[in-house]
């Protein structure tokens, strides 16, 4: 297992280059020149200009300024942004945000996803498997632009029930609204993976061997099916947590929750490759150590892939 | 398990929503401010010239001099006079006695010396070092740099030009008259820091300091509400109502103004989204202002097939102004190359401004037609832009039988495409003043490298026009200067005047934003009911 883990470490360095290295790249083909937009209304002195893309290393070679970058990234000197701000510091304000967003509207998306899918899983086409195929569909159509201005006007502006933005009313309250809204237009794919999974493994062999052992509908039910029909959910469910940790640029934006994806949104505007790497590989890291945790627990739901 | 402590979770916060006002309303009066964009990582108005940063400290630091928001005229905010020579070149800068700062230190004329020192030394990068580059002895603390190398701190300290004459007292020589230069000391851009700031910028980023009728409440870190309090030691003119100022940064537009009509607001603007539906969203709790500047169609001086103002002014004719003006919307067809609001303003400067066809026609018949299809560059950064380019090109085609195609571009490569002379055709552009003059249009739009010459116009005759104005201390003979330069500038036509916009704001029931007709509309100078 200890193999399994270190050889998933070294096979993600390479992939870790390819990323970072790709993302810069299109960073800095980009248009425009940063500063630029940094200026804002009015035009900047030449000297201030010079003076800032020396301080960015601006005008070094696109290779030279990646390698820069990382080697900041690795020694842990994230240095300021354009505008003036201690990245660290930066960091240690967003992430909480964002991980708290990311894990209430993933328990959403869970809660209703697995309760809905096991149900239309076992009642298939009764009433709810059918209301919940149509749902669905309704759900998968609504742009998330849409859903977050209208969800923040009718329960922010007109019912009060939520904080319209911002997180002044701290944790959960100021998260519950975006985190519904996500999970609510997200839980349709988890629920109709699992409903699909389960139909799967309820006229599988073994389960047909398991009832004529003469085991319990229960038992059948705990202990044979749902864990096989599960199987393919943790890793959706982990590719999904994963994604949400690279921060959701528009969720943020619309609640003004002052996470990863406003951070990112504001570095890709005014093409800071080196904060945009930053946070790519901070996604990146997340990604490699969720997937690998799933990899870890399906040896533990399933002995036939144990210590890959 | 934990998705049903989840579930729970969600299920028992919903139940106890309570409404959040804005602020305590206990007979103090305080006010809830929306500013929409991503918030300002330092208070320092010399190293800052966003609107968000230079609005905030706006309510921190006071400016020497200031525009009366009654009559228009200059009013004395620090300084107790401001004088210059018989020729406008040395200005003599009298403070008031008795201001001091908000650490309890005496402001002196030196804190005003080395503070602009500080600011025109180009090795520190601060963003208002541009301004000083009128004073004599700039040039000496921002030697060229060559490509990629990091200015140095120069050997010379202080601009030869600025001196301190006594403990209130101080003067700046120009580099060449300036008539305008005590309008322009109203920019906040110039205010003072105080001693301890100077020897360490860096450490008071977050907490300024300094000499205006507001000091930080509370600590300010980053993704906080900036909180401010009324600061009593402050004996300049025109002091705010406001006990409380609480400052809320929203970057997205939409979404402060449904905080404001969820009633977590007292002052918002209003996004240009919701310019059709704001009056009804909040009825009785909007205001307009009278301008926010003027914007333009630029025609690029360095392209060779509009160099006939015959074909410019054809171009000009041929765009309905007023059907233009109501697309935009809270626009005012633009009548000449200043803002309404300006003193020397006139209704009547643009000959070429009203809307006729057959004028237009025939004028590009005069001119020689044009070759080739007429591209116009828009923004795609802006939600407006294609619309607009869409609505400019439909007109030209319609009335003039031109071929027009359209470029949608990011605004930063558009600027960056146009400075090295390769934009192909038309643009648009905008221009507010930074002090209320009609010199403050002209000089940087239509002046010979002027700071945001659009078009890379440049007529020798507008210049020595411009500088006779700069040089004239009288300010009627000034204006007909400077309309002299406005009327040369419209003859040659580099930008085609197109509108004048109002902003909308909208405010709380308990607050009155001020609204003048000279310095537009403020929530810092709010009347509380």
């Amino acid at each position: 297992m200890i193999r399994f883990v270190l050889r998933r470490a070294v096979a993600a360095v390479p992939i870790g280059v390819l990323v970072t290295l790709g993302v810069f790249a299109l960073v800095f083909a980009m248009p425009g020149d940063p500063l630029r937009e940094l200026a804002g209304d009015k035009p900047i002195p030449a000297a201030v200009l010079a003076a800032k893309r020396a301080q960015y290393h601006l005008d070094d070679p696109f290779i030279v300024q990646y390698l820069l970058s990382m080697k900041d990234i690795l020694t842990g000197h994230f240095g300021t942004t354009f505008a003036g701000a201690d990245i660290a510091a930066q960091l240690r304000l967003r992430i909480p945000v964002t991980l708290k967003l990311t894990l209430l509207a993933n328990a959403v998306q869970w809660t209703l996803g697995l309760f809905f899918g096991i149900y239309a899983g076992f009642k298939r086409n009764g009433w709810i498997d059918r209301s919940l195929l149509l749902t669905t569909l309704v759900l998968l159509a609504v742009p998330g632009l849409v859903a977050y201005f209208a969800a923040q006007y009718l329960f922010g502006v007109e019912l009060k029930w939520f904080p319209v933005s911002g997180v002044l009313e701290g944790f959960p309250r100021s998260y519950l609204l975006p985190a519904l809204v996500i999970g609510v237009l997200g839980f349709a794919g988890l629920a109709r993976l699992l409903r699909t999974s389960i139909v799967e493994t309820v006229n599988a062999d073994f389960v047909k061997t398991a009832r004529a052992k003469g085991l319990g509908e229960q038992r059948v039910l705990w202990r044979h099916i749902l864990p096989n029909a599960l199987l393919p959910v943790v890793t959706f469910i982990g590719l999904d947590l994963a994604g949400m940790f690279g921060g959701a640029i528009i969720t943020e934006s619309i609640f003004n929750l002052p996470g990863l994806g406003q951070f990112m949104f504001q570095a890709i505007k005014l093409k800071e490759g080196g904060v945009v790497v930053l946070l790519s590989t901070l996604a990146f890291i997340s990604f490699i150590l969720i997937n690998l945790l799933v990899d870890l627990l399906y040896g533990v739901l399933d002995p036939r892939v144990r210590n890959v | 398990m934990g998705v049903a402590l989840g579930l729970a979770l969600v299920l028992a916060s919903c139940g106890d929503a309570k409404s959040s006002g804005s602020g305590g309303s206990s007979g103090s009066k305080s006010e809830v401010i929306a500013i929409a964009a991503d918030p300002p990582e330092l208070i320092n108005p010399l190293n800052d010239n966003g609107t968000a940063g230079i609005g905030v400290s706006m309510a921190i630091f006071a400016p020497l001099v200031t525009t009366d928001p009654e009559t228009g005229k200059l009013q004395n905010v620090m300084a107790d006079s401001v004088t210059p020579d018989k020729n406008s070149q040395t200005w003599t800068i009298k403070l008031k006695p008795g201001n001091t700062f908000q650490n309890g230190q005496p402001l002196t004329a030196k804190d005003y010396v080395d503070s602009w020192n500080m600011t025109a030394m180009g090795s520190n990068a601060w963003k208002n070092n541009g301004f000083f580059s009128k004073v004599d002895g700039y040039d000496a603390l921002n030697p060229p740099t060559p490509d990629g190398a990091t200015p140095k701190p120069t050997a010379v300290k202080t601009m030869s030009g600025l001196k301190q004459i006594d403990d209130l007292t101080f003067s700046v020589k120009l580099k060449v008259p300036f008539s305008q230069f005590g309008l322009t000391l109203q920019y906040l851009g110039l205010a003072p820091l105080p001693e301890e700031v100077r020897k360490n910028p860096d450490a008071y980023k977050r907490k300024p300091i300094g000499n205006g009728p507001y000091k930080l409440a509370a600590d300010w870190n980053p993704g906080d509400d900036l909180k401010l309090a009324k600061w009593d030691g402050y004996k300049g003119a025109l002091v705010p109502q406001a006990d409380e100022i609480t400052y809320r940064f929203i970057p997205n537009a939409d979404t402060a103004y449904n905080e404001f009509l969820a009633g977590n607001l007292d002052f918002v603007d209003v996004p240009s989204t919701k310019v059709k539906s704001f009056k009804t969203d909040a009825p009785d709790q909007w205001v307009t202002s009278v301008s926010s500047g003027a914007n333009y169609l630029v025609i690029p001086a360095w392209d060779a097939r509009f160099k006939n103002p015959k074909l410019r002014h054809a171009i000009s004719e041929a765009i309905d102004r007023k059907a233009f003006a109501d697309l935009v919307g809270l626009s005012e067809p633009a009548k000449g190359l200043v803002a309404p609001d300006m003193a020397g303003y006139r209704d009547n400067a643009c000959k070429y401004c009203d809307f006729d066809a057959g004028k237009a026609k025939q004028l590009l018949q005069e001119a020689g037609g044009f070759s080739g299809p007429l591209n116009i560059n828009y923004s795609t950064t802006s939600a407006t832009g294609q619309i607009f380019a869409e609505a400019i090109g439909n007109m030209l085609r319609q009335n003039l039988g031109l071929e027009v195609k359209y470029t949608g571009k990011q605004s930063s490569e558009i600027t960056e495409l146009a400075n090295n002379h390769k934009l192909d055709g038309l643009r648009f552009s905008g221009w507010g003043h930074d002090y209320p003059s009609i010199e403050d249009y002209l000089t940087p739009m239509f002046k010979s490298n002027g700071d945001a010459n659009f078009a890379m116009y440049t007529n020798p005759a507008l210049d020595a026009v411009l500088a006779k104005g700069d040089a004239e201390p009288d300010p009627e003979k000034a204006i007909k200067l400077y309309q002299q330069a406005e009327d040369i500038a419209l003859e040659d036509m580099p930008l085609i005047p197109l509108y004048t916009k109002s902003n909308a704001y909208l405010h709380s029931a308990k607050i009155e934003p001020r609204v003048s007709k000279y310095v537009g509309v403020s929530a810092l100078w709010a009347t509380f009911k």
